[in-house]
């Protein structure tokens, strides 16, 4: 809710003028990211497991991608009342897809399956990725994140400044009596986070309106989706998107690391507890994330 | 009503009694007021030369003086009046009133008080600015709009988070810790139109009195500053209207009798055409403020003044009435002055305010209401004893509704629920004691003490937190999140939840070294119970304002000041330097991506860390003559930090990371150099012209140390925070006003304003954002500058 406002305010205060101009950015060591949201079709047999690893770079240059000596996803219910401890546990072994590509897939040439199936997927599993890169060992824990699915697309428009923003009207209908969260993804590296603090298990509709340069071309195709999402990774989100948005001066919220739930597991003695603290400057960036996936379809007029 | 009162005072100051005197002493006393509308004068000095002592007038125009038995000369001054000298036997208690009359007839003269900016360099007072009303309609603005705020921008320790920033810093402070009072009513948000205006109508006000330290103990609530704003109160004498119209917005105010020398009414407006300004040519969208000021006073007879008084103002937004944002604030203030007899001076306010933020966006279906009200009680007693010991002394109590909002469906079609955020109820009682000591001829002593007791009673929920820790630090990831809710308790509204008291002592202390210069020093302690939940920059209307309570605590200052003054020429030059230490425990942050707007369980996004800034300010300025200005250049440093606590995780200890690691970092607003210069000159009847310069360091700001991708998003990857500086900021700004010959000898008197803001177009960077472009594929770094050059004209007139 609270970027939808801080957009408006910015268009309203948008007055100034803007140019580009030269800046040198400083540089630092490089650094780990992955990006590793699995968007899941329920409907597919599988699970489209795909994890991309990249480093950082400075800010004007080219992101370099990466390798991994190892790559590793395992899966299970945690036991209720022990939740670091799981009933039973599936591995799921990957390998970079493409020598060079960075991208990281369930290894076809394993004797066993290395997919994840869907059947096996349920609220309850919880994921767990392991990686190691340039002799350290990296660890991330996310649950499956379910969603509710998109009823109705529509486009809108919005008149601000003699200037029209194309918008799109999405509705669902939460799930009641549980808190919940979404990731709304419209394409264009545009995407929105909700929560339904104000609309716990109402049929609910909103607008969302494009920024000017990321507007979807006309008459062309645009797949809106929405994904599930727990707590942890809509604060994620919300983080990002508050980091990447541009309010222009003085409505700029304080930039920060953002960091994602990939920890530097290097040492650590305690392998079930993954207990961090004292180290606050060991970690990789991106995140881990097993989300479901709704997709719907509209053509901009 | 009036006996108990008679007593206690003087029981209270028994111990004064250790001041014996050798001789019979008689006190004069009474008003000093402008002759042409018998509005009351403010700081007027009344000085006896054969005795080298003197006092000057208070807030409603009163002074009283104590003098040993003889005959002396009074001479009473004011700058811009010609002086009183009046002769007198003192054999008895006298009543004396002064009306003043203006030197010349100008178009400022109606509020030329130019005086209480001069520098009493006897005074222990110190770290404070004045400002006139016809000062702050001379320094050129943007748009040509006389402006309160951004005129004491050009003071020494004064700065705001750039252009168009709401709110003002002093010494390194933040927006929300400014206790900003026009005629002793607390103001919430001081800004129209985001931060581009100020909600203060300049025709409406009297003069403006800035403390940035060495505070009486009479304030309390707000740590940084006090910035005290006066309403006239009317021309009791002759109908009188003046206004304005100018690039942004037109003013108009009346004033004139109920019944003559009496009472008196005032009532002023000032109304924005912004839309035009804002280039919103279809009359869909809408931007536009407006405010009214109104005043009454009514002189029941020479012991008894009655004022009421008013102010409403209100922002509106609309964008295809899909964006609709309504906000401003209201007060309402009755005021009752009673002279008990010729030492004792009181007043006896009774306030209501209330800052209203309204929202409504339709493409969400959603609407939204927020606000704070409260009920304000003040009674204060001003002792006169004798020419040496004056003493303040009195009560406050306020009581605060807090509506963090109630979300509600605009229409029928809309999915939101309707539902009330829990109101917060709250009390702020303070009681205190203030002395002006004059020890010796060289020694002057200001000493107080005030008690602030602060009680959050109970509300309809309040969350319950596993080991009452609202906000929960992961040891894995090395984030912090807002903790689970385990349930909710209901209180009674009776019910105390917490309670905080604290004493504020106040000390300062001023050594005359000989006739013509200072030295000062003071240390202040104060407590502000209130807080503004913000996280930009710059505040926005949006933020609200959450009391203190079971979780968040009362910030506390400690500041030490040490000054030296110096009064050139009969004080028609005069310098200030200062120097500054202060420390502010408990400013509370906020964890990364925290979500402050309509948030119920507001306390899980809250950490407690600590503020301080230290600094050095320089004043020049020159008081008298055709041309007069300042130089005011600041040197200083404003930091804050929020370290993480150490705490219990599953039997093991977890040390959290606090904010940026838990280290010092520049608040947004902190400017290493801060140098303006203003200056105005009379060049002959008809012309003069004024301008200013304004130098800055840059902001601080942070450049990205790298970047990834994640879902087709460019992120930048940032170190510690605000290491880097945005370019310096400067800017001249010029106007010349021109007040036609035709006006001698006519009624109608009018005057052209010509200004032109940032005159060499200088590109100030207000951000630099780093993003990808979309066009091109590659990342560029974009500088947003706000406003260019930008001429404007005003015509005022009065009749």
């Amino acid at each position: 809710m609270r970027s939808f406002l801080l957009t408006l305010l910015f268009l309203v205060c948008s007055l100034g003028c803007e140019d580009v101009i030269d800046v040198e950015t400083p540089s630092t060591e490089p650094r780990l990211v992955i990006n590793g949201l699995i968007r899941v079709d329920r409907d597919q047999e599988f699970l489209p497991v795909k994890i991309r690893v990249t480093e950082t770079s400075n800010f004007f240059d080219q992101i370099p991608v990466t390798q991994l000596d190892n790559a590793l996803i395992m899966y299970g219910t945690p036991l209720p009342d022990a939740p670091e401890l799981f009933d039973s546990i599936a591995f799921s072994n990957l390998a970079e897809s493409e020598p060079g590509s960075g991208i990281y897939e369930p290894d076809p040439t394993f004797d066993t399956e290395q997919r994840i199936r869907n059947s096996f997927v349920d609220s309850t599993t919880v994921f767990i990725l392991i990686v190691e890169n340039k002799g350290r060992r990296y660890l991330a824990r996310t649950p499956f994140s379910p969603t509710v699915p998109i009823e109705s697309l529509q486009q809108d428009e919005l008149e601000v400044f003699n200037e029209t923003l194309t918008g799109v009207k999405v509705k669902i209908t939460d799930t009641p009596d549980i808190k919940n969260h979404y990731v709304m993804d419209f394409g264009n590296a545009e995407f929105e986070t909700l929560d339904d603090q104000f609309f716990d298990g109402q049929e609910f509709e909103f607008s969302y309106f494009y920024d000017d340069d990321n507007t979807p071309e006309k008459g062309q195709e645009t797949e809106i989706s929405i994904l599930g999402a727990d707590e942890q990774l809509y604060n994620y989100m919300n983080l990002l998107l508050e980091q990447t948005e541009e309010t222009g001066g003085v409505f700029e919220t304080p930039a920060t690391t953002v960091r994602g739930n990939i920890l530097d597991a290097t040492g650590i003695d305690n392998n079930n507890l993954f207990d961090n603290s004292g180290r606050p400057n060991e970690y990789a960036l991106g995140y881990f994330a097993v989300v479901q996936e709704y997709r719907k379809k509209i053509i901009f007029e | 009503m009036v006996a108990p009162f008679k007593k206690w005072p003087s029981l209270l100051f028994v111990f004064f009694i250790s001041l014996s005197f050798a001789q019979e002493r008689y006190t004069i006393n009474g008003t000093v007021t402008e002759k042409a509308s018998n509005e009351t004068l403010i700081g007027v000095s009344i000085v006896v030369p054969a005795l080298q002592t003197g006092t000057t007038t208070n807030e409603y125009g009163f002074y009283s003086l104590t003098l040993p038995q003889g005959e002396y000369d009074v001479i009473v001054s004011y700058l811009g009046f010609g002086d009183i000298k009046s002769s007198i036997n003192l054999t008895n208690d006298q009543k004396l009133d002064f009306q003043m009359v203006e030197e010349a007839e100008t178009l400022e003269e109606v509020v030329v008080t130019e005086d209480v900016e001069r520098l009493d360099i006897r005074k222990p007072q110190m770290s404070v600015n004045a400002l006139s009303t016809a000062t702050i309609k001379k320094i050129p603005v943007v748009l040509g709009e006389a402006d309160v705020v951004k005129s004491i921008l050009l003071l020494p320790g004064v700065t705001n988070a750039g252009e168009g920033a709401s709110g003002f810093n002093v010494r390194g402070g933040a927006v929300d810790q400014n206790l900003i009072l026009l005629d002793e009513a607390t103001i919430f948000n001081s800004s129209h139109l985001f931060g581009f205006f100020s909600v203060f109508n300049p025709d409406a006000i009297k003069d403006i009195k800035l403390y940035k330290g060495g505070i009486p103990s009479r304030y309390g609530g707000r740590v940084s500053s006090v910035l005290e704003i006066f309403q006239k109160e009317g021309n009791s004498r002759e109908l009188k209207v003046n206004g304005g119209i100018g690039a942004v917005a037109s003013r108009l105010l009346v004033e004139g009798p109920i019944k003559k020398d009496r009472a008196a009414f005032l009532i002023g407006g000032r109304a924005s055409y912004a839309h035009l300004f804002l280039k919103l040519t279809d009359n869909d969208n809408l931007a536009y403020f407006y405010d009214l000021n109104t005043k009454m006073n009514y002189r029941l007879n020479d012991n008894n003044n009655l004022f009421v008084s008013g102010y409403f103002g209100r922002d509106v937004f609309s964008i295809s009435e899909s964006f609709v944002n309504t906000y401003g604030n209201s007060l309402g203030n009755f005021r009752w002055n009673h002279i008990f007899n010729k030492k004792l001076f009181s007043n006896l306010s009774l306030i209501y305010s209330d800052y209203y933020y309204g929202l409504e966006l339709d493409f969400v279906g959603f609407k939204w209401n927020s606000g704070i009200q409260n009920f304000n009680v003040k009674y204060d007693l001003k002792h006169y004893l004798n020419d040496k010991l004056q003493v303040n002394y009195g009560i406050n109590d306020i009581y605060y509704v807090f509506n963090p909002g109630r979300i509600e469906p605009n229409s029928t079609e809309s999915g939101i629920v309707e539902e009330q955020l829990t109101k917060k109820y709250a009390n702020e009682f303070a009681a205190y004691i203030d002395v002006e000591h004059g020890i010796s001829n060289n020694i002057s002593l200001n000493y107080g003490l005030r008690f602030s007791n602060f009680i959050r009673f109970g509300q309809d929920e309040i969350n319950v937190y596993l080991n009452d820790d609202p906000v929960l630090f992961d040891p894995f990831t090395l984030v912090y999140r807002e903790a689970p809710i385990l349930g909710t308790t209901k209180s009674d509204r009776g019910e105390v939840l917490k309670t905080f008291n604290n004493l504020e002592p106040r000390v300062a202390l001023s050594y005359t070294l000989n006739g013509t210069s200072s030295i000062k020093a003071s240390y202040t302690r104060l407590a502000q119970y209130l807080h503004l939940l913000s996280n930009t920059s710059s505040p926005t209307p949006l933020d609200v304002w959450t009391p203190s309570g079971p979780w968040i605590k009362p910030q506390l200052l400690d500041q030490y000041a040490l000054g030296f003054f110096k009064s050139i020429k009969d004080g028609d030059y005069s310098l200030e330097t200062e120097v500054f230490y202060k420390d502010v425990q408990n400013r509370i942050d906020y964890i990364d991506g925290a979500n402050l707007i309509a948030n119920e369980n507001i306390e899980g996004v809250i950490l407690n860390g600590q503020a301080r800034a230290y600094g050095l300010e320089l004043l020049l300025r020159k008081n008298a003559g055709d041309f007069q200005g300042w130089l005011a250049y600041t040197l200083s440093r404003s930091e804050q930090r929020t370290p993480g606590e150490t705490t219990e995780f599953q039997g093991r200890t977890i040390q959290e990371s606090g904010i940026n690691n838990g280290e010092w970092y520049a608040t947004p607003y902190d400017k290493t150099h801060d140098l303006s210069v203003f200056g105005s000159y009379q060049l002959n009847d008809k012309w003069s012209f004024n301008s200013n310069f304004i130098y800055q360091t840059g902001q601080p700001t942070n450049y990205p140390i790298g970047q990834f991708e994640f879902e087709g998003l460019t992120v930048p990857y940032y170190g510690p925070r605000n290491t880097e500086r945005l370019p310096a900021y400067h800017r001249l700004d010029v106007s010349a006003t021109l007040t036609p010959k035709k006006n001698i000898g006519r009624k109608w008197k009018s005057e052209w304003v010509f200004s032109i803001y940032n005159l060499y177009d200088r590109r100030n960077a207000a951000s630099i954002n780093f993003r990808r472009n979309q066009d091109t594929g590659r990342n560029e770094a974009v500088r947003t500058s706000i406003f260019g050059i930008v001429p404007a004209v005003t015509y005022n007139f009065k009749f």
